[in-house]
């Protein structure tokens, strides 16, 4: 492999992880159409680089979110129990499915969230009802309303129906699975969105790790392409996460959701 | 995010246990030092492939679990198997994160998230032993 592949990886890993942190959406779901468009990797590989993507932007982020104690993590342990189920069944299903079907289930999967981005929108917008008559009680500090939050989690055995789809997809696709599984914490569990988004991000690491051995040992992992790209990932991920707290996100939101479609499309007719 | 409903209650943060301290300090510190261990493992792995002579240029050939695990084991071995060694050690971080949970809840004496994290443990080695079987 040559040194401009090896930086072209790099780069790549580093805007896809930017643009995703910006978001709050992970590095997968822009990550594996670079990997396929752009660089014409085979999409089993394309999801295997992904998944450790998502384990590394995880852990990194969620050493932080837990000294703020934004993370529940009573809540992540019980809904791993779903989310480690559906990624090992979705990453076994992966590896029996042919790459073309892989790559036809993506650009749906892209199409839903460019839906789910906007969608979002609206939802940040409004008021967050919370319960504290609920289990799995959590506090943190929310700087923004310099109030302490206090909530309960209610409406368990849905948001882990739920968690365990994201896992699936997870497995499935090589993304993290935050898209589903916030606002299923939020509107179905009644959690305040910080922790929501928290709690998730917890636990993608572990929902990435049940089926990254699965593409492993099917040989899909290929340290020469996912290791200059992890790291840029990683890179990325932090500065997008810098950069969000500085920029108003609703244009932003929109032109990559309409970016998002139209990578669909390319996905899918490619 | 500062929107909260009239629901929400404005409470002081009553402090946490010391075990359920120690489970997040244990817990941070083992996500830290897996993600920028195996960092610094797969910067050494691409140094060692493209910068330091002889190797002008990498394989991309993708070696075997088995081939890394032997090098690793005689002491000799290249960039490709210090960057599969830092993806190893970061595709592990995740297992070792719910260890500690698991370890931190039954020294709480907390049976019902002792038990779990026990169930998540177990599906994860479930799924690397199946896996690499």
């Amino acid at each position: 492999m040559s040194i401009s592949s090896l930086v072209l990886l790099f780069v790549g890993g580093t805007v896809t992880g930017t643009i995703g942190a910006m978001l709050g959406l992970g590095g997968g779901v822009f990550l594996v159409p670079f990997l396929v468009l752009a660089f014409d990797l085979p999409m089993h590989q394309a999801i295997a680089t992904s998944i450790i993507a998502v384990i590394a932007t995880s852990s990194a982020g969620a050493s932080i979110n837990i000294e703020r104690q934004t993370v529940n993590i009573r809540l992540g342990m019980v809904l791993e129990i779903a989310t480690v189920t559906g990624a090992i069944l979705g990453g076994v299903t992966a590896n029996l499915l042919d790459g073309e079907i892989l790559r036809k289930i993506f650009a749906g999967l892209l199409l839903i969230v460019s839906i789910a981005m906007i969608w979002r929108l609206k939802m940040r917008n409004g008021d967050v009802i919370l319960h504290t008559d609920g289990s799995l009680p959590g506090t943190f500090r929310d700087e923004a309303s310099d109030q302490t939050v206090a909530y309960t989690v209610k409406r368990l055995p849905p948001v882990m129906l739920i968690s365990l789809l994201a896992g699936n997809i997870s497995g499935l696709l090589g993304v993290g699975g935050g898209i589903f599984k916030v606002p299923a914490m939020t509107m179905i569990a009644g959690m305040p969105i910080k922790a929501a988004t928290a709690t998730s991000n917890f636990m993608i690491g572990v929902t990435a790790a049940a089926s990254a051995f699965i593409y492993f040992s099917h040989g899909h992992v290929n340290p020469l392409i996912a290791s200059p790209t992890i790291l840029g990932v990683l890179g990325g991920s932090l500065l997008g996460v810098t950069i969000s707290q500085r920029i108003k996100g609703t244009a932003l939101t929109w032109i990559f959701a309409v970016l998002l479609l139209a990578i669909s499309l390319q996905m899918y007719w490619r | 995010m500062g929107d909260y409903s009239p629901g929400s209650k404005k409470v002081d943060v009553e402090p946490s246990p010391v075990s359920s301290r120690l489970v997040e300090r244990w817990t941070g510190l083992v996500l830290r030092l897996g993600v920028w261990g195996s960092a610094l493992l797969i910067v050494l792995g691409l140094l060692t492939s493209w910068v330091l002579p002889p190797e002008s240029s990498a394989s991309t050939e993708i070696p075997s679990i088995s081939t890394v695990l032997g090098e690793i084991s005689s002491g000799s071995f290249g960039g490709a198997t210090l960057m599969f060694a830092g993806l190893i050690l970061l595709m592990l971080t995740p297992f070792l994160r719910v260890l500690i949970a698991l370890t931190a809840f039954a020294a709480e004496r907390d049976w019902k998230f002792a038990g779990i994290s026990l169930v998540v443990f177990l599906l994860l080695v479930g799924e690397l032993v199946f896996s690499l079987r």
